[in-house]
């Protein structure tokens, strides 16, 4: 996997691009505008839901959403360079498994949110509450999305080898 | 008086925002709070998650302000987006103490770091355009629906910019520090 990785990193030429001298700084910069990009859209979505500014519509605000994606494309982008261009650093770290975990939870709970809740919640207008399922799953999104800040921000104190927790 | 040598500064010190006077950061870097900031793995760490953490709140409340000023979610009534600016205030006094706690831990290598300057006039600049914003067509529900003035939608598109700025030249500091410590100094 570490082999096949980096083998691809060096063949693509990402290598090339992230051991540039500013690379590395250039993608890390572009990462954390993703990560505003969708904890703001998707934070503010999650926010009403769970209660805050009652009087917007929630399918108004909905239209914010596709631009947290768009920072979700854009982190899970420059995620995987980074990943590529050191995938021992990455693969063996458990904070880089936490924070996978998490995304995958949080994908988990978006599947099960537009599948079961989203049809009863859209219809919430002005002033109007979001249904107890929608603050559950708004809860989980932002719990999730908030480890996987501190999980992202942990990988570099959780250097392989230089590590302990209990599944390592 | 302990001096820092390196030229490629004179431009930031003859504009005053680099002293050559060392003195104060290598008392300050040696105090024991700032010591224990640096050596105890935790206290450093947690303030680098806390920065990152909130950072993200403080701006990314504010970009769905302005992508709502620029035209998106246009039919989100405008004033009402005001009811997430509480959420952005409590993570902007984290950052601020979380960073504070971080410029105890490596006084000088922000401070002797011009880009540490251009990082905190961004973030001031964008924080006075989103004050603009709220007192001006926040503060009333003339503007909930309709487009907005031209004026207003040039200081969103300013504001976006100074954040982006604000976080690239932020993560930049990593890179670009001319001096990790003033100990370090010969």
């Amino acid at each position: 996997m570490v082999e096949a990785l980096f083998a691809f990193g060096e063949k693509s030429g990402i290598h090339a691009l992230m051991y540039s001298t500013w690379g590395w700084p250039a993608v890390e910069s572009l990462h954390f505008i993703g990560l505003v990009l969708l904890i703001g859209n998707v934070g503010v979505f999650d926010l009403r839901m769970i209660g805050l500014a009652r009087g917007i519509p929630m399918r108004a605000l909905h239209r914010l959403v596709p631009w947290g994606i768009a920072g979700y494309a854009l982190n899970a982008l420059t995620g995987f360079l980074f990943v590529v261009s050191a995938p021992d650093q990455y693969l063996f770290n458990p904070a880089f498994q936490t924070k996978l975990s998490l995304m995958a939870v949080a994908g988990f709970n978006v599947l099960v949110f537009y599948r079961f809740v989203w049809a009863r919640v859209a219809p919430a207008d002005a002033g109007e509450d979001a249904p107890r399922g929608a603050k559950i799953a708004a809860a989980v999104s932002l719990t999730c999305w908030v480890g996987v800040i501190v999980c992202g921000r942990l990988i570099t104190y959780y250097r392989p080898p230089y590590h302990w927790c209990f599944w390592c | 008086m302990a001096q820092l040598p390196p030229h490629h500064l004179a431009w930031a010190e003859s504009i005053g925002i680099v002293s050559r006077d060392m003195d104060f950061l290598l008392w300050f870097e040696e105090t024991a709070f700032s010591t224990w900031m640096r050596e105890s793995g935790p206290a450093f760490f947690s303030s680098l998650v806390l920065h990152s953490v909130a950072m993200g709140f403080v701006v990314g409340v504010h970009v769905a302000t302005d992508l709502r000023v620029l035209g998106v979610a246009c039919r989100v009534p405008l004033s009402l987006m005001r009811g997430f600016l509480p959420v952005a205030w409590v993570a902007l006094w984290v950052v601020v103490a979380s960073g504070a706690l971080l410029l105890c831990a490596y006084p000088t290598k922000a401070l002797t770091n011009p880009l540490f300057y251009v990082k905190l006039l961004a973030v001031l600049a964008a924080l006075l355009i989103a004050r603009s914003l709220t007192r001006g067509l926040l503060g009333d529900d003339n503007h909930d629906a309709g487009p907005l003035p031209r004026k207003a939608r040039v200081l969103a598109a300013l504001s976006l910019a100074l954040w982006a700025g604000a976080i690239t030249s932020g993560r930049l500091l990593a890179y670009t520090y001319n001096l990790l410590m003033a100990s370090h100094q010969t």
